[in-house]
């Protein structure tokens, strides 16, 4: 075992910090207040190379894995900046191509989304179908040589300012699938093209991106849009949806060393009596227990993801991190509003802000009580509940 | 032209400094560090130079235990071309890293030395001048602007009273000022290049120095906390509060 980074690693992870001195919290708070997707921020950091981490040198990328995106995702956080459009794009998207895509697709789209000029979106779950993937209903029917895509997404972060959408669908309904895991293709979808119709959701969190629904209405798809194979998609989305946990178990612990570094700064400045109020222990404890859960959150993280990078399997890990850091970052941000009193709610301390945004994290991208279901089934052997 | 940059491992400047229990400096365990402010902007307009076409090669040097080439490292990322370590746990004193680096200068034959004005530790504000004396060749300190024009270079410098031009012949030192320049984010495929360039590892015996520090530090204590203020009405209460404290003549 070894818990030290490599240099690479470790300028990975400080990469945040330069963003972050660049474009500033009030940067931040402005395109979050707007939803407005921060268009310069996504340009530097395709500039600096980070959208392609894990992308092959040869089409563009770093050819780095799930461990480099995970500590970029932690600092970036760490340093105000939790970009939810690199997990879908750069985490989920780029490298499930890379992986599985043809040659074709990976000429067309992977430069072109390494390099910032091309945005992509995942497009998953639907009004019907959340926790419930097996449930989705939107499908792509053979149509000549490609297939027209017909059916609802919703809660889609980023697809207004996207490109592109990954699109998990059906291409064999449920009821006509051998088995209910049969039937799934996943596509790449223009979302310029006729027949999809993106309407932004009001989701009144502090991020950047909005949350979307996409329609589509007979769009029509050529056969060179489908990533891996017709009808067996499912065996590769969790290579997807385990490296989306991974990194917003990251993006919980960055988000709750930010929240804490505020906590312990204003505990140490703050005198109340006389005495810095870090010097009492109804506030230090909170922190010091704080402090030890995000630590314990990232060992988790980070070994969910050299698992993954290992080929290891990761499912185990990549839930238990997804848990355990966004409970740890609710923590953290709640004992630092606790801790800078009145103040913790301006807009310039922004732990408010915070507030909701690692709440949000309890419940997506998979809800802590789905998590601690398969924790309890698939690690521990507990009976089945659904 | 052939370029070496010095460049000092210190305490972030992000970091709050502690004092150490005992007074014999300030705390750096456990405490993030990182390269010299004002050395990362050498870094930079090194990295500069060489783009315009007026270098051919960067040299970083950086002095000290086994982890300064963590910053040796960050400098080859911004693109430098090869570093040289000079490993020591002794204490280092401007005056012993002048007559290392005047070795390394000679040695390698540069025609201009960069360094950060000062380093945000001690800030001496020592080290180039001291190897511009030594080495016997002009120096131009507290740069702002910098260019080049056949064996000369043209720095400027902001002083009291508005902008000094000084133009000094090659080889020379010039120790750079925080306006010279923004130092540029390390890319990620730089990074990755990082790895594969080398870092010479030299003693103190091997450039023919000894440490033999000249100043011995007494003790470090922490600034005293400062005393709440007094609000005063009028002028004419504020100057009789300051002649009351002799802070003023009568």
């Amino acid at each position: 075992m070894d818990f030290q980074l490599s240099f690479e690693q470790q300028m990975i992870l400080d990469y945040g910090q330069n963003l972050a001195q660049s474009f500033g919290s009030d940067y931040w708070r402005e395109q979050s207040d707007a939803q407005a997707f921060p268009v310069e921020l996504w340009q530097q950091i395709a500039a600096d190379g980070f959208l392609g981490v894990m992308v092959s040198e040869e089409y563009g990328g770093a050819g780095l894995g799930m461990t480099e995106i995970t500590l970029l995702m932690e600092g970036m956080s760490g340093a105000g900046l939790p970009l939810f459009m690199m997990v879908v794009g750069p985490t989920m998207v780029l490298s499930l191509l890379d992986h599985y895509g043809s040659d074709s697709l990976k000429q067309r789209y992977l430069p072109a989304g390494c390099s910032g000029e091309k945005v992509f979106c995942f497009a998953i779950t639907e009004p019907n179908a959340g926790s419930n993937s097996m449930a989705i209903t939107t499908l792509a029917r053979a149509d000549g040589s490609g297939f027209k895509l017909s059916g609802q997404k919703s809660y889609i972060t980023g697809a207004d300012a996207a490109d592109y959408a990954l699109v998990v669908a059906r291409t064999t309904p449920l009821k006509d699938a051998a088995r209910k895991t049969d039937g799934f293709t996943l596509f790449m979808v223009d979302l310029k093209a006729p027949g999809v119709t993106i309407q932004p959701m009001e989701i009144p969190v502090m991020i950047p991106e909005k949350q979307c629904e996409i329609f589509f209405d007979d769009v029509e798809l050529g056969p060179d849009e489908v990533v891996g194979e017709v009808d067996r998609g499912f065996g590769i989305l969790f290579d997807v949806l385990n490296p989306e946990r991974i990194v917003v178990a990251a993006m919980a612990v960055g988000l709750g060393r930010y929240a804490l570094k505020k906590g312990v700064e204003y505990a140490g400045d703050r005198k109340v009596f006389g005495a810095p109020i870090g010097s009492h222990q109804g506030l230090a404890h909170p922190l010091a227990h704080a402090h030890t859960e995000i630590e314990m959150a990232a060992l988790m993280t980070y070994k969910a993801a050299v698992n993954f990078d290992q080929g290891a399997p990761a499912g185990a890990e990549a839930n238990m991190a997804k848990y355990f850091a966004a409970e740890a970052a609710i923590k953290a941000v709640d004992c630092s509003l606790q801790v800078n009193g009145g103040a913790g709610f301006t807009r310039e301390v922004g732990l408010l802000d915070l507030y909701g945004l690692v709440r949000l994290l309890r419940t997506i991208p998979v809800s802590r009580e789905l998590l601690l279901n398969y924790i309890g089934e698939k690690v521990m052997g507990l009976p089945r509940s659904y | 032209m052939k370029i070496l940059v010095c460049i000092k491992r210190v305490v972030d400047y992000n970091v709050r400094i502690r004092v150490k229990p005992d007074g014999g400096g300030v705390v750096t365990d456990g405490v993030k560090m990182s390269m010299n402010p004002f050395d990362e902007i050498a870094v930079e307009e090194a990295l500069r130079i060489k783009e315009a076409g007026n270098a051919d090669e960067i040299i970083v040097v950086s002095i000290g235990a086994k982890q300064v080439q963590e910053q040796l490292r960050t400098a080859l990322a911004m693109g430098a071309d090869r570093g040289i370590h000079v490993e020591t746990t002794e204490n280092i004193q401007p005056l012993t890293a002048s007559r290392m680096l005047l070795n390394i200068a000679q040695s390698e034959g540069v025609d201009l030395v960069l360094l950060g004005k000062q380093a945000i530790d001690d800030d001496n504000n020592q080290t180039g001048q001291m190897l511009a004396a030594l080495w016997d060749r002009p120096q131009a300190t507290f740069a702002s602007g910098l260019s080049f024009d056949g064996g000369k270079a043209t720095t400027i410098r902001e002083v009291d009273a508005g902008l000094e031009v000084l133009e000094v012949d090659l080889p020379a030192v010039v120790t750079v000022d925080l306006r010279l320049n923004e130092p540029r984010y390390v890319k990620l495929p730089d990074m990755m290049k990082a790895k594969k360039k080398t870092i010479d590892v030299k003693t103190l015996a091997d450039l023919g120095v000894e440490a033999a520090p000249g100043v011995s530090s007494l003790g470090v204590r922490p600034p005293e906390g400062r005393q709440a203020g007094k609000k005063v009405e009028t002028v004419e209460e504020l100057v009789k509060e300051l002649q009351a404290r002799g802070l003023v003549n009568d």
